[in-house]
């Protein structure tokens, strides 16, 4: 359990695969979320080293999850749009001190 | 006579010293995300700007609806914009509280904001900039 009530999950999956990537989270628990493109970056020496092609064309699912929901997001994303799937995702969480905007009854600054 | 000038003056000075005593530590930042109607995203950036931030990133973004949902519910607009902002310590809540404001008064203004602590930054001059604070 985290210090933190809520953490925001990054998710950077494959363009094309946000909606798996949202739909994967919302199973989960999580409410929604926000997409950004973006473009990524590989090194071309390790991609033929381990023979593996990075597309650079991404997306970044942004979830904001109270503390609880975290872990089995994570698992949901990994499961559903991870490195090993056509999603070729990473997810990560960072601590959230404060929000406001959520629906009432949810934590406040 | 000029001892006790000198004794008055040391006096002044140390009063001044307790009375305002300096932050023995400079403020720590915050990565404030800011998620809003991309028509809005212009509005907010200024507004943000008051709270002592000097470097904000704005990206266009869009929310989850699916596609069948948003047809029907008739929605035409998910286009969000995130934004990015560097913000002290001592100045995230206050904006927050203002954000949170905005968001319930602003036609349309409605979003989501939260702050991530940030661990650390290298370069006296860019805390500097991103803190607005001289120290």
């Amino acid at each position: 359990m985290s210090a933190y009530p809520y953490e925001v999950i990054f998710c950077i999956v494959n363009a094309g695969y946000s909606e798996t990537a949202m739909d994967a989270a919302k199973k989960c628990g999580a409410k929604g979320g926000t997409v950004i493109h973006a473009r990524g970056t590989a090194n071309a020496g390790a991609e033929k080293v381990f023979g593996i092609t990075i597309e650079p064309d991404k997306e970044i699912v942004m979830i904001l999850v109270p503390d609880g929901l975290t872990d089995d997001i994570l698992h949901g994303l990994y499961r559903e749009v991870g490195l090993e799937t056509a999603g070729q995702g990473i997810a990560f969480a960072l601590p959230v001190d404060k929000v406001v905007g959520l629906p009432s009854g949810n934590a406040k600054a | 006579m000029n001892l006790r000038k000198n004794k008055k003056a040391s006096e002044a000075r140390d009063s001044k010293r307790v009375s305002s005593p300096r932050p023995l530590t400079p403020p720590k930042l915050k990565l404030l995300v800011t998620v809003v109607n991309r028509q809005k995203a212009e509005l907010f950036l200024g507004l943000l700007q008051g709270f002592d931030v000097n470097m904000q990133l704005s990206m266009a973004a869009q929310g989850t609806a699916s596609t069948e949902m948003r047809q029907m519910l008739g929605l035409t607009d998910t286009d969000k914009a995130v934004i990015f902002s560097v913000i002290r310590e001592d100045r995230a809540d206050e904006a927050l509280r203002y954000l949170d404001d905005k968001f319930h008064t602003i036609k349309n203004g409605k979003g989501v904001a939260f702050t991530v602590p940030m661990t650390g930054v290298i370069g006296v001059a860019i805390y500097q900039f991103l803190s607005n604070y001289e120290g």
